[in-house]
């Protein structure tokens, strides 16, 4: 019998996820033809993005049948966070017109479940203390709340330059999304969630690296600290200097770029083996 | 048969100077109405009267023309001659008016279209109509139907959506910055007339307060007065435009007032905080360069000439699906008229038919009471009631038939045929047939191919024998 880890990596996915992959696709063409002016499409395309939540939830609650912890390995975390980043977004939709936001967020979503689940497993990860686990699930919520307000200040930054370049025949002026405003309170507030969760499972990781005894030279973990920095000084100039608008929306963003790098090098790394 | 007509003069057909001459008052338009139902062959009339059309809806009289009449009528009420006036009014009767009152209706012959101001006019009215006493039931029923395709165009289509007047547009824009203009402050910045239709939108909108300033303190007040803002000297304007979140601006300076050099220290001083500058000055008052200052968003007259024409072709491009609701509303008013038209014979040929029933029974019943019967006998009454009652109702139908001119029988007994759902395929030897029978049934010279006749006697015997089987005892006793 192969070792339990090893087994676990190379879990298939479950029918669910194919129903996910299918409903997320469904849904980003929804989006685009509401975006396209068929207006009253919309229930359909946020029933959709319902749908996929689902099927997504059901499948890391399979996989979880399975004794795969949904924070086990960067890659499962990968799965998870476009599962929280979908349920961030059916959330918000519920408030805002998001159509915009919806048609760039469940392609991300989408490529994240498949590259989470069709991606070789690699090797079995070293034997993952609670510690670990704690590490990765927080890491996984913070930057699923980090790529929420990244997709908002993404949003806003459209917007605004459709706005004040006058472009009213642009789907960004016509589909009459969320308000500028609201779009930067939110991001800014979904930053304020995201940054101690972040900070925290940055402190636990380092804690779970030297306990290893791993060395501290892998690029990923100055990368990690860089994000770090980059939503601290956002919070500090947003409160301190009373930025806000198009010059937050860039520093949230590249935030996200660094977290986004961070994962990749984790994802390579464990793909390599 | 009544039918719907439209007579009148739009923006499409004449000019303002033309439609003044032929416009009503308000106080003019019970008078108009009762004239025309008195004098014309119209039986009801309704009288529509706006800056961008005078129209009369009305239901002519049966069997006459009222659209004629009804011109000369117009043109003779406001002193023109009706050649004065012949090229510049149209006319609709039947599916084509009822068209046309749903269009208008709906927003779609409108000078602005989906401008929904013409369906509260309309609502006037047909209001001022129906006190008049002028309205009709089929003028009701079209106008009722108009209201619904009217709201049902608006929710369905994109006709109404988007401003489309350049002080909404200053709102609509003002929204994709704010969202909700619940407790935001309006700057207006000098007292020009468009500066207060903006001014008074965004207040309508939800704009908690507008301050008002002025190089001249008195225009100020005046306009402070006028929309219920705050006067504020000019002296204070950097401060102003500190605390403002939306700026109307429309003065007459020739050099532009709303400088980069006073956005860069207003906007620091805001903390870049989200700023709406509307000018609607010409020549502009705002530097074009202040737009690009973080949150400051400027818009010039033209910015918001360009929304409004582009809102108005989205509502061009929706105005095709609306004009398919309206295509099929009215189809099915039409449909509803139709079958309207028919009700009174249906009533006539019900009664006619129960009373000649009604009139055979009573007979029947006095001679059956008179004096004792056998079951026999009863039983012999009631089948030649039955075969009296269907004598009598055939014999003029029969009559018409056989007496029909030579060019019109055939159609008549196509028309028989269809509504008894006959098949007459041993009709091709009627006479034959008709002669062996009882000469008292006159009846039979289109019945005796029918198949489903012939099966219904035996059947009709029997439900008759049980019928008569079971009533026989009481009666019976009844008569002793």
């Amino acid at each position: 019998m192969t070792p339990v880890s090893d087994r676990l990596l190379s879990v298939a996915p479950s029918p669910a996820f194919w129903v996910a992959v299918f409903a997320y696709t469904a849904a980003a063409a929804a989006l685009l033809v509401v975006l396209g002016g068929h207006a009253r499409l919309r229930p359909l395309a946020v029933a959709l993005v319902g749908v996929a939540f689902v099927a997504h939830g059901t499948d890391i609650g399979w996989r979880g049948t399975l004794h795969v912890h949904p924070a086990q390995s960067v890659r499962e975390a990968l799965g998870f966070l476009s599962f929280i980043i979908t349920g961030g977004y059916l959330l918000a939709s519920t408030r805002y017109r998001l159509t915009l936001g919806g048609a760039a967020v469940m392609p991300v979503s989408l490529v994240l479940l498949v590259v989470a689940r069709l991606t070789p497993a690699g090797t079995a990860p070293e034997d993952l203390s609670s510690l670990g686990r704690i590490h990765i699930s927080l890491a996984t919520i913070g930057v699923g709340v980090f790529a929420l307000a990244s997709a908002l200040s993404m949003i806003y930054l459209i917007e605004e330059r459709a706005l004040r370049r006058k472009r009213f025949d642009t789907i960004a002026f016509k589909d009459k999304g969320a308000p500028l405003e609201a779009l930067d309170r939110l991001s800014h507030r979904l930053i304020w969630i995201g940054f101690p969760i972040f900070t925290a499972a940055l402190v636990l990781g380092a804690i779970w690296v030297s306990k290893l005894g791993e060395s501290l030279d892998r690029p990923e973990y100055p990368l990690a600290g860089v994000t770090w920095i980059f939503y601290a000084a956002l919070l500090v100039v947003r409160q301190v200097y009373g930025w806000r608008g198009r010059r937050a929306a860039r520093l949230t963003l590249a935030g996200f770029a660094a977290a986004l790098i961070v994962l990749f090098l984790y994802l390579v790394r464990r793909m390599a083996g | 048969m009544t039918e719907l007509f439209v007579v009148g003069i739009s923006w499409r057909t004449a000019p303002v100077a033309v439609r003044e001459k032929l416009a009503f008052r308000d106080e003019e338009l019970a008078g108009t109405l009762q004239a025309m139902t008195a004098g014309l062959p119209v039986a009801e009339a309704l009288l529509v009267s706006t800056c961008n059309r005078v129209e009369v809806y009305g239901v002519a009289r049966s069997g006459s023309d009222a659209t004629g009449p009804v011109r000369t009528f117009l043109a003779a009420r406001r002193g023109l001659a009706p050649t004065d006036v012949a090229d510049v009014l149209y006319d609709h009767r039947g599916g084509a008016a009822v068209r046309h009152v749903f269009s208008v209706a709906s927003a779609l012959d409108s000078l602005v279209l989906g401008e929904a101001q013409i369906l509260g006019q309309l609502k006037a009215a047909y209001g001022v109509a129906a006190t008049a006493g002028t309205s009709g039931p089929l003028l009701g029923r079209c106008l009722e139907r108009a209201f619904g395709v009217a709201k049902r165009v608006r929710t369905e289509t994109a006709i109404a959506r988007g401003a489309a007047n350049i002080s909404t547009v200053a709102v609509d824009l003002a929204k994709r910055v704010f969202g909700n203009l619940t407790g935001k402050s309006v700057l207006v910045i000098g007292a020009g007339k468009m500066s207060t239709l903006a001014a008074r939108h965004l207040y309508a909108s939800g704009a908690q307060r507008i301050v008002v300033t002025n190089r001249s303190p008195e225009k100020a007040e005046a306009l402070a007065a006028e929309i219920d803002g705050i006067a504020r000297p000019w002296a204070e304007l950097e401060r102003l435009l500190v605390e403002a979140d939306v700026v109307i601006s429309s003065t007459g300076a020739r050099e532009p007032i709303l400088t980069r050099g006073l956005f860069k220290r207003v906007t620091k001083a805001r903390r870049w905080r989200q700023l709406v500058v509307i000018d609607i000055a010409v020549p502009r008052d705002a530097e074009p360069a202040i737009g690009e200052l973080d949150g400051v968003y400027v818009f010039d007259i033209d910015d918001l000439e360009k929304v409004v024409a582009a809102n108005l072709a989205e509502r061009a491009k929706a105005a095709e699906h609306a004009a398919r609701i309206v295509e099929h509303e009215a189809g099915q008013f039409e449909h509803w008229l139709r079958t309207q038209g028919v009700v009174p014979t249906i009533r006539a040929l019900r009664e006619r038919f129960a009373r000649v029933a009604e009139t055979e029974l009573q007979k029947t019943l006095d001679q059956l009471a008179r004096k004792d019967h056998t079951p026999a006998q009863q039983r012999e009454a009631v089948q030649r009631l039955v075969q009296l009652v269907v004598n009598k109702l055939l014999h003029q139908p029969t009559a018409a038939l056989r007496e029909a001119p030579p060019d019109e029988a055939g159609m008549r007994a196509e028309i028989l045929c269809q509504l008894f759902d006959l098949s007459p395929v041993e009709a091709a030897d009627p006479t034959g047939r008709a002669e062996p029978g009882d000469p008292g049934d006159s009846g039979d010279s289109g019945d005796p191919g029918d198949p489903g006749d012939s099966d219904e006697p035996p059947e009709a015997q029997q439900a008759l024998d049980r019928a008569l089987a079971e009533p026989a005892p009481p009666e019976r006793k009844a008569a002793t």
